[in-house]
């Protein structure tokens, strides 16, 4: 599948703001992701609808789909990789040596002088609004939880044909032989996020430098509903041309 | 007392067939216990898979057999269904094939899922109909006890009710076999294979593959039995190599549009992918096995001899059956290969993910295939009569 390579694309300096590729961009990877102005999120919206919102000047009110509907923010520039989110995610969520829910990824980014600019991107579960996993799973071991849109497997009817592993576009999921079923990241649903009563997991409370922000996105005390609705803030999802309407959002600062 | 009675030598099958099936059983039963033992200690420990590339090998054996028996449906109602004289002939060795086709295909699949006795409760009881998967558990399950209907009432004389069976199944199959190419068009999301010709290509194939294998074991059937083709078996085999050599330019027409997307990524929904099947390191796989094998070598056998040698035909349907089994592999891994942050700039990221069959998934592989054989020689040896009540 052709992906959108932002980096080969020429930068056009401030001029040229408004060029036909930006435009496209801001059209498909923020209509499809949910993220809209900087505002407001409308994660089943259609590109058309998002475009003629624009036009009229007007920020449509967000509708979800669940409440609470369950996010995370990922501030990717203040990610140092000390992987204490994934050692919490292991003891916490019982995940053997040979698998992950979560892993960072670290990045070599051209800037625009030439040199390579270092990042870490954490990846998880992206708990998609249309998730392929949860369309391809013939027993529906893996669903969408109707309360709180979090992707969750049920182990026991599970029959290992490792289909999802193959939808997933972010390599999600792992095997685990322990429960001979596929495992991947819950929000820990059934561990950490019970015990704190559904304002956190394991990997954000063990961050240190406060790059993952679990949230609600129908709660607006939270704080990745206020990162989320903060005029400015730049926001992008992993892979939009797949389609699955992600619920985690990468944002650098 | 009598313990025994005398039976009568003349009905039993010749012994080399015996000896031919029991040595088929025996290498079949070798590779199946490479299944069960993966069963039992978990597919980490025997099986080349990753998470990176979670279906390896034994997905061919499955989608091969799967569009094989398909294709040999197909053949079978040009006969049954749609009342083709020239066909009729060959119906009801084609019918006895496409079972034993689909039943090697399921047996494969049920080895390479990792908890196969899952699937009967919870498809039944908790069943996903958005899921293709369920669909075509669902429908090649469902064609498998019409076909074996089907075949039982040939083998009474009941045509017109076999009949009513096969259209069904004919339509089954059909539908199971679109399912087929969803399920790979779904995973999109990965840049799998979701060309606009693929429905249409894996019909083709399953047709294609159909006429091979019937090509191929009738010309086995007639060495067994030390019979030469009669007349109409001998036309309708004519008629089937016509129908293969059409196909087969279908199928070369493809396999250009797949060497466009190789060299021309504009022409791919993929590009990375078919660069890999192309030019990569899939490039001797494609060249040698999609090209050669499964389309140009049998052209040229049919060609040369004008569609009229059996043993020609017969060749031409073995080599497009190997082609077409590299060509299953290729579709299956190559499209996982391309790595998921691809264009993310990723650090030591590699440029394809790899995977190699492990011995376990290989004897499996070799178990599947000598359970077909072994099933065709058993259908030779007890439907003789059936197949040719001339």
């Amino acid at each position: 599948m052709k992906g959108i390579n932002l980096d080969k694309l020429k930068n056009e300096g401030v001029k040229t703001l408004a060029s036909k590729e930006r435009r496209q961009f801001l059209k498909f990877g923020l209509t499809v992701t949910g993220v809209f102005l900087g505002g407001s999120i409308l994660s089943l919206t259609s590109a058309q609808k998002a475009q003629g919102a624009l036009r009229n000047g007007i920020v449509p009110v967000g509708k979800f789909p669940y409440k609470p509907h369950y996010t995370m923010v990922v501030r990717q520039g203040h990610c140092i990789d000390c992987e204490l989110c994934l050692e919490a995610c292991r003891s916490t969520n019982s995940v053997p040596t040979y698998g992950h829910r979560t892993t960072i990824l670290e990045r070599s980014i051209p800037d625009a002088a030439g040199q390579q600019e270092r990042a870490f991107m954490p990846i998880l579960c992206n708990h998609c609004n249309q998730a392929s996993c949860v369309r391809v799973c013939p027993t529906g071991a893996t669903f969408k939880d109707k309360t709180n849109g979090i992707v969750r497997m049920d182990p026991k009817k599970c029959i290992g044909c490792k289909t999802c592993m193959a939808a997933c576009p972010y390599n999600a999921r792992y095997y685990k032989e322990e429960d001979r079923a596929i495992d991947k990241c819950n929000f820990c649903f059934d561990t950490k996020l019970k015990e704190s009563g559904g304002k956190t997991t394991a990997c954000c409370a063990a961050c240190p430098a406060g790059v993952r922000v679990f949230g609600d996105l129908t709660d607006p005390e939270t704080e990745a509903y206020k990162l989320i609705h903060t005029p400015g803030n730049v926001f992008w999802v992993l892979k939009p041309e797949t389609g699955n309407l992600s619920n985690i959002f990468y944002m650098d600062a | 007392m009598t313990f025994y009675t005398k039976t009568d030598t003349s009905t039993l099958p010749p012994m080399n067939q015996i000896l031919i099936f029991v040595a088929l059983t025996l290498i079949c039963v070798v590779g199946l216990s490479f299944g069960l033992h993966t069963m039992l200690v978990g597919h980490h420990h025997t099986l080349g898979t990753t998470r990176e590339v979670p279906w390896g090998l034994l997905i061919t054996p499955y989608v091969f057999f799967a569009c094989l028996s398909t294709g040999l449906c197909m053949i079978s109602s040009l006969g049954q269904v749609f009342g083709i004289n020239t066909f009729k002939p060959l119906v009801t060795r084609t019918v006895f094939l496409s079972l034993i086709a689909m039943a090697a295909g399921l047996l494969c699949i049920a080895l390479e899922i990792e908890t196969p006795w899952r699937v009967g409760f919870y498809a039944l009881f908790s069943p996903q109909p958005f899921s293709n998967i369920w669909w075509k558990a669902t429908i090649y399950s469902l064609f498998t006890v019409f076909t074996i209907c089907n075949f039982l009432l040939l083998m009474t004389k009941r045509e017109k009710i076999a009949r009513a069976f096969a259209t069904i199944a004919i339509v089954l199959v059909t539908i199971g076999n679109l399912n087929m190419n969803s399920d790979m068009e779904l995973l999109g999301s990965r840049g799998f294979w979701s060309e606009g010709y693929m429905p249409l290509y894996f019909l083709s194939l399953s047709a294609l593959t159909g006429c091979a294998a019937i090509l191929l074991f009738s010309w086995i059937s007639s060495l067994l039995n030390e019979q030469i083709p009669q007349n109409q078996k001998n036309t309708a085999l004519q008629a089937t190599g016509k129908l293969f050599w059409f196909l087969l330019l279908g199928i070369f027409y493809f396999t250009v549009v797949k060497i466009m997307g190789g060299f021309i990524p504009k022409f791919s929904n993929n590009p990375e992918a078919m660069a890999l099947l192309v030019r990569g390191d899939f490039a001797r796989n494609f060249w040698i096995g999609e090209v050669v094998l499964a389309v140009l070598l049998p052209l040229a056998l049919i060609s040369l001899t004008k569609g009229k040698n059996v043993i020609a035909l017969a060749l031409a349907g073995l080599s497009c059956l190997i082609g077409a089994f590299i060509l299953f592999y290729d579709l299956v891994i190559v499209g996982q290969l391309v790595p998921h942050f691809q264009h993310y700039n990723v650090v030591d990221l590699p440029k394809y993910y790899s995977y190699t069959p492990t011995m376990h998934e290989i004897m499996i592989s070799v178990g599947i295939i000598f359970f077909f054989l072994a099933a065709f020689i058993f259908g030779e040896m007890l439907f003789k009569k059936i197949y040719s009540p001339e």
